[in-house]
């Protein structure tokens, strides 16, 4: 009895598919090393592209929301955790929209991240945007810093405020950051080092920054 | 009895009133366990309510430890144990580290007037980007006080692995695998009441059927004494797994040797202990188990319960990871300048490590290596646009920590980062 062999061209039909099967195959790979969102089970994908949705449709920085889903899934956080701070921050988002108004978004997300610090928005709007203001990003890092160092979110608020409004710079805002941090660090209650340091900060008034109404109070009268 | 319990007394005391300020609050760490003991080897009373304090000071490549315990029974406290250690490492080179660990140690029992040992021990570590590694040591122990063993040669070798992380669901878990050997000397008296004196004595004696023991006991000393070379070798698997506010702390182990140094009840043993994290600084513990006897220190097995609270006045380095990693401290310096055609340039300044990553929004979290450019000296140029980003750094593929020297902020999964400010018009600090 003899085999019935393959035709030849059965063969090298075979050959030709695999070798199609092998060039296509690195290209779904690429695809899925970009799109790093796929290393989300599908419901909490789904959900995070919603959200990514919303924020596109409400003008809010989707790459910013993207970047947290994305810190996530490089922690290798739970799906779930992903989802939840994905929407706290897409919810910081529209909340500093709402108090500042219409800024750019690398101000809106540094806002977002005081606000998620523990300021309040009420608090927030104090920095709303003043004509040759000088810029917020300095003052909302060392905000951000301050509140996680644990001092009092008032004490954090009326002291930087202040400081804004007077027209202090970035590099008094640094300043002022690393003098708080060392006397934390020497043992000093953080809201006290912050009242001393605020205190002995010399800061050029700048006569073109008014503070938003009711916000009186905190200008300085130096 | 009086100076240790004294200075246990004095070590809880300092737990619960002091406080370190400035630097050395970063680098001092301390717990005090209190709760329920109860042993079955009838050294120690029954059941008792056990105190034991540890402080630890860290520095990048130093570690100091003290530790001890005492039981409080009926209104007597009795010293159990204390120990003093030092580890010294070296900087890691091509996933190499050195490591010298020094004890010193008495370990107190009922039934002596307890036993001193000195020892000290050298490994050399091989690191797999610090979620694994295998290790080779050995050392010395010098026991005093301990009637049927002198000095002790001690070799090692182990391997873990770290899988997970602390904030994935199911956490982070640490397995290792460890194998000790222990060659060291008996030395037995007639007037010893341990069982090698008595297997000494019948060697000594010569009996008609302890042709064996005579084997064993071949090299009689004079004054009724006896030596033997004796070993044995543990085999101990450990786990420890962290997720959430719960650890988990097991481990078994088996005893290899021949029946005469190795007791029955000292062939297999395995306990365990769960913790349960009430808040940032108390903790719940429970366990319980068999632990082998310790020949060295003239200690037999027994088994425990316990129960009880920990108090970590400065919490402590929950690592499991049997070699000390280096600290974020080890960064001496973090800057950032203006490069150009609108490039940041991060200069890290760190030595004796390997590799320095980064990560940030700006990299959509994905790790960047730094390109070496001197002894210390490491530098990367990365794109960022104007705006606050934030900024992770790790060394040698250990964890992510925010850089020294600028404002930080908690993450959004429990960690911390940096926060760099990137000007439209110049560069951010």
């Amino acid at each position: 009895m003899r085999l019935h062999r393959p035709p030849r061209f059965a063969l090298g039909l075979s050959l030709a598919a695999l070798v199609a099967l092998a060039a296509i195959r690195p290209v779904a790979g690429q695809d899925a090393t970009v799109d790093r969102l796929a290393k989300l089970d599908q419901y909490n994908r789904a959900a995070v592209e919603l959200m990514l949705d919303s924020a596109a449709t409400l003008g809010l920085p989707v790459s910013y929301l993207r970047s947290v889903a994305y810190e996530g899934i490089q922690r290798k956080a739970d799906g779930r955790a992903i989802v939840r701070a994905v929407r706290k921050q897409f919810d910081l988002l529209k909340t500093a929209r709402a108090t500042l108004g219409t800024v750019d978004s690398e101000e809106l997300t540094a806002a977002a991240a005081v606000l998620g610090a523990g300021a309040r928005p009420n608090q927030l709007a104090t920095f709303r945007a003043q004509q040759k203001a000088p810029s917020r990003l300095e003052a909302f890092a060392v905000w951000a810093d301050l509140l996680t160092r644990g001092v009092p979110a008032e004490d954090a608020f009326s002291g930087l405020s202040k400081l804004w409004v007077d027209g202090a710079d970035d590099a008094t805002f640094l300043r002022l950051w690393k003098n708080v941090q060392s006397d934390i660090l020497q043992g000093l209650n953080p809201g006290t080092a912050l009242q001393n340091r605020i205190r002995e900060t010399p800061v050029r008034a700048s006569p073109q920054v008014k503070p938003p109404e009711g916000q009186q109070e905190n200008q300085s009268s130096r | 009895m009086n100076e240790p319990k004294v200075a246990i007394l004095t070590l809880t005391a300092a737990l619960l009133v002091s406080a370190p300020r400035g630097l050395a609050a970063q680098l001092v760490s301390s717990k005090l366990e209190a709760g329920q003991f109860t042993v079955s080897d009838g050294s120690l009373p029954s059941s008792a309510i056990r105190l034991a304090p540890t402080v630890q000071f860290e520095l990048p490549h130093a570690t100091l430890r003290a530790h001890g315990s005492a039981f409080l029974s009926e209104q007597n406290l009795q010293l159990a144990d204390g120990i003093v250690s030092g580890t010294f490492t070296s900087p890691t080179v091509y996933g190499v580290r050195a490591e010298m660990i020094g004890n010193a140690s008495r370990a107190m029992d009922a039934r002596s007037l307890g036993t001193d040992q000195v020892d000290v021990q050298t490994r050399v570590h091989v690191l797999f980007h610090q979620n694994g590694g295998v290790w080779l040591g050995g050392g010395v122990a010098r026991p005093w006080r301990v009637a049927v063993a002198s000095s002790a040669d001690v070799t090692d070798a182990g391997a873990w692995t770290k899988v997970g992380s602390a904030i994935a669901r199911f956490g982070e878990a640490t397995f290792t695998t460890t194998f000790t050997n222990f060659s060291f000397t008996k030395v037995a008296t007639v007037n010893d009441t341990v069982s090698a004196a008595l297997s000494c004595t019948a060697g000594s004696l010569g009996g008609s059927s302890d042709a064996p023991l005579r084997a064993l006991f071949a090299e009689s000393v004079s004054g009724g004494a006896c030596e033997r070379q004796s070993r044995f070798s543990d085999l101990e698997g450990a786990m420890h797994w962290a997720v959430g506010v719960f650890e988990l702390n097991a481990q078994t182990g088996y005893r290899f040797g021949d029946a005469y140094d190795v007791t029955p009840d000292s062939r297999r043993w395995t306990s365990a202990a769960a913790t349960v994290w009430l808040g940032d600084r108390v903790a719940f513990i429970a366990g319980g188990g068999r632990q082998p006897a310790l020949p060295l220190r003239g200690l037999p097995a027994r088994s425990f319960v316990m129960a009880g609270l920990e108090l970590a006045y400065w919490p402590m380095s929950r690592s499991s990871v049997p070699v000390s990693l280096p600290r974020s401290t080890l960064i001496n310096s973090f800057e950032m300048r203006a490069a150009p055609t609108g490039m940041q340039k991060i200069i890290i300044r760190v030595g004796g490590v390997e590799t320095v990553d980064v990560m940030g929004d700006f990299s959509d979290w994905s790790p960047l290596t730094l390109a070496r450019k001197g002894r210390d000296l490491w530098e990367l140029s990365v794109p960022l646009s104007p705006g606050m980003h934030q900024i992770n750094v790790r060394v040698d593929g250990g964890a992510w920590v925010a850089p020294p020297g600028m404002p930080t902020m908690h993450d959004n999964y429990n960690g911390d980062v940096g926060l760099i400010v990137v000007q439209p018009e110049k560069s951010g600090h």
